[in-house]
């Protein structure tokens, strides 16, 4: 007697659960992560508990131990950060300039930094820091 | 008589593909997944200027009745505090804060950091300053002269 193998039956595979997992992970990481531009050198802020939360807009300096600059995620050297910044508070003088600097710069460095843009017109500058040990 | 029906034809069943959407889906996804950066940040206030003339008013070092005396905190290059010339920890800055504060909470605190210090030095002293309760706190550095 022989025995026949009964048919396989060809099982659609769904798509839908892939898709919902997707388009979940899609919304979670668009809404924990920031769309900050990045410095071309590693910068580790601050630990600082008393902060306030980070507003959007603004401008970002990055600033490295070795007095590196970066705004905006772009090189950047004095001169040329000077002009753009004047260009900056001349369109808008409330512009937020947000300084992103590595916890071992010195602060002849940062606060040189500062009061240049005091001098610049700027009104409001703010030291990124972080609540949590990077 | 006959007649004749104009019969609909039958529609025809048609499938959508979902992969093109998928594959945008992914591509977002990895998107979001490399560009974005995900470190907690938040900001300390480091120059405030208002339209209003003397908004806050610049702390005064005098000693006159009625008027707070300043506490002028020295930072050295290597981030010890230092009050009065002596030097002092966090939790004996805060005591000695919260002391001063009790006795006049709008006493206004200065930092004096030097250029060698690095910033985490003072955003510390910032830190334990602010957690003491001080309003009215200040930065300054030395300028070159004009």
């Amino acid at each position: 007697m022989k025995l026949r193998k009964p048919q396989r039956m060809a099982e659609r595979e769904t798509v839908v659960a892939l898709i919902d997992v997707t388009f979940f992970l899609l919304i979670f990481f668009m809404l924990i992560g920031r769309l900050d531009a990045t410095a071309p050198f590693a910068v580790k802020p601050p630990l600082g508990v008393t902060g306030t939360d980070l507003p959007a807009g603004g401008i970002t300096l990055s600033v490295a131990p070795d007095g590196a600059l970066a705004l905006d995620g772009a090189p950047i050297d004095h001169a040329a950060l000077d002009k753009s910044v004047t260009d900056r508070i001349k369109k808008n003088p409330d512009t937020l300039i947000r300084i992103n600097a590595d916890k071992t710069t010195e602060l002849r460095i940062v606060l040189n930094l500062i009061t240049e843009f005091e001098d610049l017109g700027a009104k409001d500058v703010a030291l990124i820091v972080t609540p949590e040990t990077p | 008589m006959s007649g004749f029906a104009l019969k609909r034809p039958a529609r025809r069943h048609t499938l959508i593909s979902v992969v093109s959407m998928i594959d945008v889906m992914m591509i977002l996804l990895f998107f979001f997944m490399v560009t974005s950066s995900y470190l907690n940040l938040d900001m300390v206030p480091a120059l405030q200027k208002t339209d209003e003339p003397n908004a806050d008013p610049a702390p005064t070092t005098s000693t006159q009745a009625g008027a707070p005396s300043t506490v002028l905190i020295r930072i050295a290059p290597n981030g010890t505090m230092a009050v009065r010339g002596q030097n002092v920890t966090t939790d004996s800055l805060t005591a000695l804060l919260k002391a001063r504060l009790d006795a006049d909470p709008l006493t206004p605190v200065v930092l004096f950091p030097s250029g060698g210090a690095q910033l985490q030095d003072l955003i510390t002293a910032m830190d334990t300053v602010t957690k003491s309760g001080a309003v009215r706190v200040k930065v300054i550095r030395l300028g070159a002269a004009k």
